[in-house]
């Protein structure tokens, strides 16, 4: 006999009470898990969303793209700058999409010139891209178009404005779940949509680089930009940050990353409660049996081990199980369509890992308490014990 | 009389021991001095309280006494920081009431203590607790949990787990109290037997004058004390200043 299968055996002897440990646990870590999955892919996707150019240009103070606003006249002025070699401005902000139901659901709008930046990812699965003069068409994201069941040639209303729909003209794909989820329409019918008029929430900037990695040209120009003012409006100023800063500047996923770990933090409380509970009760009952292995000759340290060993299996149980619950969860929350836009439902390794890493800590430190206590146990009085 | 100058010799020797539990002001054990010699059997028999199983326990390094020695093949125990280990090599305990793990197969049981004893692999603790089951006539039961053995197929399985680590000494504590008349008497031609062929020290605590019988010596003991003991010169001499 293996140690760990004598480990094994004592959990299997109160199957009942195991299995609800591991399941209690594992719902626990599971909502853990799908937490931080989600913090993970919406960062992933937002960092390769601002692949591709060398500075994010939006109002400085605002916390994220969509509330950012400026005047057109500042993207025209930075266009001029020496050092730039490319910019692409565009509006994103939520916009009403009415169904043909009369529900109206609430999607993101991206306002795009022909030429920007984030066409070079897009693959055009149905249609085609709209030309430099085109109005009132858009190009839906492959699960917006799937949750719209809405296909080229079709019409929606965007915005609210009954009197003139939007023809679909394209189906896309793309390797970013928000654009997956928008709708992409020509700038100036974004300005008209979201009622910014000459205005834009942000832009971004290709420098002109004498060497692949010269960061002191990108900075120079990110200097100047941050310089310019709006002679009408002299109170906005603008921040460009480079691409990595820009996504960890970003509030929503500041806030996201700081819901997935207060909720590991409370799953990790949640687990180590349990955990503590099942173990204390567990070496309570074993009482009698801790002492006769200790009256045969096992040092405080095996009686330790066997105690924190059989947390870590259940943890590690756990574990799998949470890890199953998250990647259905998630895959069940992709279903829904307020949502499916911006949750991907596969779990990177890294968060496998680290969800196993915590549970494995609930375990160790939810078993340490009881361990010492059976380890102190004295063999003679243990094996009195009734 | 004692021979305090002289604590080797024996594989055991207690030296005046004293152990008042901290729930009263009775002495459980109260200046008893005792030998006992490599292979030896002896039965220590007194009534219920008398301080038989407090007197196993200290010899069985389970527990310190408050005043005096034990010494171990001359070694004193309170110098040892590995009792545990001590136990695990050198003692073999026996229960009254078994006290074999219900999850656990009879061959499992026996293995318990081999965590402890000379580093082995598994397959080889799985095959020296066979030999150790079959030598108690347990073979035949080896994968059968304690809840589907008899209570005598019980005790010869906790007495395969005593002698797991092969040691010197078996301690049992009213091994055959549990056991009907027929199995007390198998379990005793057990352990007599067993004594004899592994040259093993055997000291047993009690009330049966069956098992008492077959001891080389019988040590009696009343209210903590050794009040006779059939085979030794060695008698009670208890230290004034700690009886008052």
């Amino acid at each position: 006999m293996y140690f760990v299968s004598f480990i094994l055996k004592n959990l299997t002897r109160r199957p009942v009470r195991t299995v609800l440990t591991v399941l209690g646990l594992a719902v626990t870590v599971g909502s853990m898990i799908a937490f931080l999955a989600i913090s993970h892919n919406v960062n992933a996707s937002a960092e390769q969303a601002v692949q591709g150019f060398d500075l994010q240009v939006m109002q400085s103070g605002k916390s994220s793209g969509l509330n950012s606003d400026f005047s057109e006249a500042l993207v025209e002025r930075a266009r001029k700058l020496p050092g730039v070699a490319q910019v692409a401005e565009g509006i994103a902000d939520m916009a009403d999409m009415r169904r043909s139901s009369g529900a109206v659901d609430s999607v993101l709008i991206l306002g795009w010139k022909v030429d920007n930046f984030g066409f070079e990812n897009m693959k055009i699965l149905d249609g085609r891209k709209f030309g430099p003069d085109e109005r009132h068409v858009v190009l839906l994201g492959s699960m917006l178009a799937q949750n719209l069941n809405r296909k080229v040639g079709d019409q929606l209303v965007l915005g609210g404005d009954t009197d003139h729909p939007y023809e679909v003209i394209g189906i896309y794909d793309s390797p970013l779940i928000f654009e997956r989820g928008a709708a992409v329409v020509p700038f100036k019918d974004a300005q008209e949509i979201t009622g910014r008029k000459g205005r834009v929430t942000g832009f971004s900037i290709r420098v002109q680089k004498t060497s692949a990695d010269n960061p002191d040209e990108v900075e120079t120009v990110r200097k100047e930009v941050e310089a310019l003012r709006d002679p009408e409006d002299p109170t906005v100023r603008l921040t460009a940050q480079s691409p990595d800063t820009f996504v960890k500047s970003l509030q929503q996923l500041k806030l996201l990353r700081a819901v997935a770990w207060l909720v590991s933090v409370i799953a990790l409380a949640i687990g180590i409660i349990s955990m503590l509970n099942t173990m204390a009760m567990s070496v309570l009952e074993r009482t009698q049996e801790i002492g006769i292995l200790r009256a045969v000759g096992w040092p405080p340290m095996r009686v330790i081990l066997m105690v924190l060993g059989e947390a870590v299996l259940l943890s590690l149980a756990a574990a799998a199980g949470g890890t199953a619950i998250a990647a259905v969860g998630l895959q069940g929350l992709t279903l829904a369509p307020k949502v499916n836009g911006f949750i991907e439902p596969h779990i990177h390794w890294s968060v496998v890992l680290l969800g196993m890493g915590i549970t494995v800590m609930i375990g160790l430190l939810g078993g340490a308490y009881p361990a010492y206590r059976a380890s102190r146990l004295l063999p003679t009085e243990a094996i009195r014990h009734d | 009389m004692i021979d305090e100058t002289d604590p080797n010799g024996d594989l055991l020797f207690a030296d005046r021991l004293y152990k008042t539990y901290p729930d009263g002001d009775v002495h459980a054990i109260n200046g008893v001095s005792l030998r006992l010699r490599e292979g030896e059997y002896v039965a220590i028999t007194g009534p219920s309280g008398c301080g038989k199983s407090t007197l196993l326990n200290v010899l069985g390094a389970l527990d310190r006494p408050d005043k005096g020695e034990v010494y171990f093949r001359g070694e004193a125990l309170s110098r040892r920081r590995d009792l545990d280990h001590f136990r695990a090599r050198q003692i073999g305990f026996v229960f009254q009431s078994f006290f074999l793990l219900p999850a656990l197969t009879a061959r499992e049981n026996v293995q318990i203590p081999m965590f402890e004893g000379e580093s082995m692999p598994a397959r080889e603790r799985a095959k020296k607790a066979d030999a150790l089951l079959e030598l108690v006539g347990m073979s035949k039961r080896a994968d059968h949990r304690p809840n589907k053995l008899s209570v005598g197929e019980r005790q010869r399985v906790a007495l395969a787990r005593a002698l797991a680590n092969n040691p010197s000494l078996l301690l049992a504590d009213e091994p055959t109290g549990n056991l009907d008349s027929e199995n007390a008497d198998k379990v005793l031609d057990l352990l007599t037997s067993l004594q004899k062929t592994h040259r093993l020290a055997l000291l047993v605590v009690t009330h049966s004058d069956e098992v008492a019988e077959r001891a080389d010596r019988v040590v009696r003991m009343k209210d903590g004390k050794v009040v006779a003991d059939s085979g030794s010169d060695l008698l009670p001499t208890p230290d004034p200043a700690a009886t008052g």
